[in-house]
C-alpha cells in the first residue's frame, strides 16, 4: 500500500509538473469563462438599441392607430416615413429593418425592408404573428360582437402532455447531456493518461529501474490512483469554474429555464462519484495494458484504438439510448460495465433505476474493474520490457499466458 | 550471506534463453558476468532480481528465496533511463522511498552520494538537461542510494569519460570496502580483470566458463612473449620463428607456442650481452580466454 501512495503521489505531482497538463487546464478554464459570457460578449458589441428597432409603417391606416399597443418584446417604432427614408435609416443603422403595411384587394401585405436578405432574422416571423392577430382584434371589435361570440371564435387554446409509459420520468434533459459528457471526458481523458505515462517510462527505459523498485501491481494501481485525483480534481475544478461563472455572468433565470437542477440530489452526487470510480479504472487498466505494449509513443494512438471503440460505443450506447429511458437497451447500457457509468447516474436522475439496480450495475462493474485488473498487471509485468514494435492481440495474449 | 544460483533456465516461445546456469557468491566483492549480446546475461539478471520468473533452479539469499522484500539490492541496467521531465532529487527521492527509506534519511543520502559523484549542482535541475554521462551517474546513484546489499551493475562504464569512469571505479572499489555483493556485467574484459576474482562466460544460454580468474588464466599456457630492449634483436626472433604481434620501437610483443622457447631466447639475449628493461612471458588476457571460448561458435 505505501509503494500504491508513492507512486500515485509521483505520478500526480509529474502529471501537474507537465507543461502540456497546466497549459490545457487554462485553456478549458478560459473557455468556460468566455463560454458563460458569449451572451453579454454580444450584448457589449451591440448595445446601439437603435440598431435592433424594427419600424412599421400603416400606409393605409389598417390598424387605426393601435400599432403602439402591439404585444410584442421586440422592439418597435410606428413610422409613417416614405421608402427611401427608411431604406437610409437602415443602410446608416439607425433601424434594424422595416415592415410597410398596405392593403391590395383582399390581401394585406407587409413587405419588409431589410439590410441584408442572407442576415434577415428570425424575428420578422413573430412579428408577422403579432401583427396578424391585432389586425384580426381590431377588424373582430368592429362586428360588435357579444363576449361569449368572442370567446367562440378565439378560444384559448391550452396544450398539456401524458405520458404512456408507466415509470414516472423526471429530470432535465440539458442537464442530463451535460452529465453524461462530463463523466465521458472524465473517464476517457483521465484513462488515456495512465497509457501515456507507461509508455512514457519505456520509452525513456526507466522502466527497468523501476520495476525492481516495486511491484508491476503498485505501479499500475499507483499510476491510475496518482492520475485518477488529479483527474477528478480537475474536473471538479472545472465544474465548480462554470457553476461560479454561470451564476456570476449569465441570466438566472436563462438557467434555471435550461438547467433544471432540481433533481441533482445529493443522491445523485455520490452515485455519479460512485460510478466515476470504478469506471474510470476499468478503463484506466485497459489503457495500462495497451500502454504496456508498446514502446514509442507514435503507436499509443493505433495500440488504444480497439480500448477508445469501447469507450465510444460505452458512451454512445448510454448517451444515444436517453431517447427512450424507459426501453430495453438503456435497461442494459445501464447494467452493461463498460457503458453503465455514464448511463446509470442519468438514470437515477430521472427517477427510472431502484437501489438493488443500482447495486447490481455497482457490482457488476467493480467485478469488471477487479478481473480487468488482474489481466492488466499480468500483461503489464509480461510486457513491460518488450522493446520493439507494436505487439498485435496473438503476442498480448501469449503473454497473460507466459508465468 | 550468500548468493546462489542452481540450475536456473528459462525459455522465451520455446527457445532456451538461460539453461541451467549456476553461481555462488559467498563472500563480498565483484562478480563478472561476461557473454555476448544476446548470450543470456540480461535474462539472468532479471530472473536474479525478480523481474521476470524463472522456468526452473533456486535462487537463493542467505539460504532464502531472493524476492524484493527480503533482498535489499541495487541495479543499474544496461537500458539507461531517467524521466526527462522530472527534476533529479525528486525522482531520486521516489526511487529511495520506494525502497523504503523515509524522507530523512533519503535525503541525507542523497547528498552524501551526489557530493561523491560531482552532481551536487544538477539535483534541482530537469534530468533532460544533463549529459548523458551525468544521467548514467544519477542512475548510479538510484541503484545505491538505499545502501543495498547486493548491487548488480550491467555495464556499469559504458559512455562514460576517462574521468568519470574513475569516479564510477573508485566507487565500486568502496562498496565492496563496505562489504556490498556486486554482479557486474561489461564487455570490457580490463574491466572485469581489475575487479572481479570469479567469474561466469554464457554463451547462447550456456555456462561455457567459469570460476576463479587466477585459476582460469594460470590453467592456461602463456601465449605470449613481451620484450623491451634498445637494439634490433628480430634476428634472434627469427631464429626462434617467434612471430610479432605488436611493436613500437624495440618493444615487441610476440606470439608464443611453447614457454621452453622463451626460456631459450632469454638465454641467447643474455649470452650475447643485450640488456633488456622488460622480458615477460605472459599469460592469456580474459579477452583472449573470452574470444576462444566464445568467438568460434559466434563467428
Amino acid at each position: 500500500m505505501r509503494d500504491i501512495l508513492t507512486v500515485a503521489k509521483f505520478t500526480a505531482k509529474d502529471l501537474i509538473g507537465r507543461k502540456s497538463f497546466r497549459i490545457s487546464t487554462i485553456i478549458i478554464l478560459a473557455l468556460i469563462f468566455v463560454g458563460s459570457n458569449i451572451p453579454n460578449i454580444i450584448k457589449f458589441f451591440s448595445q446601439d438599441d437603435s440598431s435592433q428597432t424594427t419600424a412599421i409603417v400603416d400606409r393605409d391606416n389598417l390598424y387605426e392607430g393601435t400599432l403602439t399597443e402591439l404585444p410584442t418584446e421586440e422592439h418597435i417604432e410606428v413610422s409613417q416615413a416614405s421608402d427611401e427614408e427608411l431604406k437610409q435609416k437602415i443602410q446608416d443603422g439607425d433601424l434594424k429593418n422595416a415592415i410597410i403595411i398596405h392593403k391590395t384587394g383582399n390581401t394585406v401585405e407587409f413587405r419588409y425592408l431589410v439590410k441584408n436578405l442572407v442576415t434577415a432574422g428570425i424575428e420578422t416571423t413573430n412579428l408577422k404573428t403579432q401583427l396578424e392577430a391585432l389586425y384580426k382584434d381590431v377588424q373582430l371589435q368592429k362586428l360588435h360582437l357579444s363576449a361569449t361570440e368572442l370567446a367562440a371564435i378565439s378560444p384559448h387554446f391550452a396544450v398539456s402532455m401524458e405520458q404512456t409509459d408507466e415509470a414516472q420520468i423526471g429530470g432535465n434533459i440539458y442537464a442530463m447531456m451535460i452529465l453524461s459528457c462530463v463523466l465521458f471526458f472524465a473517464i476517457y481523458f483521465c484513462a488515456f493518461q495512465v497509457s501515456s505515462s507507461i509508455t512514457t517510462e519505456k520509452t525513456s527505459k526507466i522502466v527497468e529501474t523501476l520495476v525492481t523498485s516495486t511491484s508491476p501491481k503498485s505501479i499500475i494501481y499507483g499510476k491510475t490512483l496518482g492520475i485518477g485525483v488529479v483527474g477528478l480534481l480537475q474536473i471538479l475544478l472545472f465544474v465548480v469554474t462554470a457553476i461560479i461563472c454561470a451564476y456570476c455572468f449569465m441570466d438566472h433565470q436563462m438557467l434555471e429555464q435550461l438547467f433544471d437542477l432540481s433533481n441533482f440530489t445529493p443522491y445523485l452526487a455520490i452515485v455519479t462519484l460512485i460510478y466515476f470510480l470504478p469506471g474510470y479504472f476499468v478503463y484506466a487498466f485497459l489503457y495500462a495494458l495497451t500502454g504496456s505494449t508498446v514502446s514509442k509513443p507514435e503507436d499509443i494512438q493505433s495500440a488504444n484504438t480497439p480500448v477508445v471503440l469501447l469507450t465510444m460505443i460505452g458512451f454512445y450506447l448510454a448517451y444515444f439510448t436517453l431517447t427512450d429511458p424507459t426501453g430495453g437497451l438503456n435497461f442494459f447500457a445501464a447494467l452493461f460495465p463498460f457503458s453503465s457509468p455514464f448511463c446509470m447516474p442519468l438514470r437515477v436522475m430521472m427517477g427510472l433505476s431502484s437501489i438493488g439496480e443500482v447495486l447490481l450495475s455497482i457490482g457488476l462493474l467493480i467485478f469488471t474493474c477487479i478481473i480487468v485488473a488482474h489481466i492488466a498487471t499480468r500483461i503489464y509485468s509480461n510486457a513491460i520490457l518488450n522493446y520493439g514494435s507494436k505487439m498485435g492481440w496473438k503476442n498480448i495474449i501469449k503473454l497473460y499466458k507466459e508465468k | 550471506m550468500s548468493l546462489k544460483l542452481e540450475n536456473v533456465s528459462k525459455s522465451f516461445a520455446n527457445k532456451l534463453a538461460v539453461d541451467r546456469v549456476s553461481f555462488t557468491l559467498e563472500k563480498p566483492g565483484v562478480f563478472g558476468l561476461l557473454g555476448t549480446n544476446g548470450a543470456g546475461k540480461t535474462t539472468t539478471i532479471r530472473m536474479l532480481l525478480g523481474i521476470i520468473n524463472k522456468d526452473s533452479g533456486e535462487i537463493t539469499w542467505d539460504n532464502h528465496p531472493v524476492d524484493r522484500k527480503t533482498v535489499n539490492f541495487g541495479y543499474l541496467p544496461e537500458e539507461r533511463g531517467v524521466y526527462p521531465k522530472t527534476k533529479i532529487f525528486d525522482q531520486l527521492m521516489y526511487f529511495a522511498e520506494l525502497k523504503g527509506m523515509d524522507k530523512v534519511a533519503a535525503t541525507k543520502s542523497i547528498q552524501e552520494w551526489a557530493k561523491k559523484l560531482k552532481v551536487e549542482e544538477y539535483l534541482d535541475m530537469l534530468a533532460e538537461k544533463l549529459s548523458k554521462g551525468n544521467q548514467q551517474k544519477i542512475q548510479f546513484m538510484t541503484a545505491v542510494i538505499h545502501d543495498p546489499d547486493l548491487v548488480v551493475l550491467d555495464e556499469p562504464f559504458s559512455g562514460l569519460d576517462p574521468v568519470n569512469t574513475e569516479l564510477i571505479r573508485d566507487l565500486i572499489v568502496e562498496l565492496v570496502n563496505r562489504g556490498k555483493y556486486i554482479i557486474m556485467s561489461a564487455h570490457q574484459m580490463a574491466t572485469i580483470e581489475e575487479f572481479c576474482e570469479n567469474i561466469l562466460i554464457l554463451n547462447r544460454g550456456k555456462t561455457v566458463l567459469q570460476g576463479n580468474l587466477d585459476n582460469i588464466k594460470a590453467s592456461y599456457p602463456a601465449n605470449r612473449l613481451k620484450i623491451n630492449v634498445h637494439v634490433d634483436i628480430k634476428e634472434y626472433l627469427q631464429k626462434y620463428h617467434l612471430i610479432i604481434e605488436n611493436q613500437a620501437g624495440h618493444n615487441y610483443i610476440l606470439k608464443l607456442q611453447d614457454e621452453a622457447i622463451a626460456q631459450k631466447l632469454l638465454s641467447d639475449l643474455i649470452k650475447h650481452q643485450i640488456n633488456l628493461d622488460k622480458f615477460e612471458i605472459m599469460k592469456p588476457t580474459l579477452n583472449d580466454i573470452f574470444i576462444e571460448k566464445v568467438g568460434a561458435q559466434n563467428a
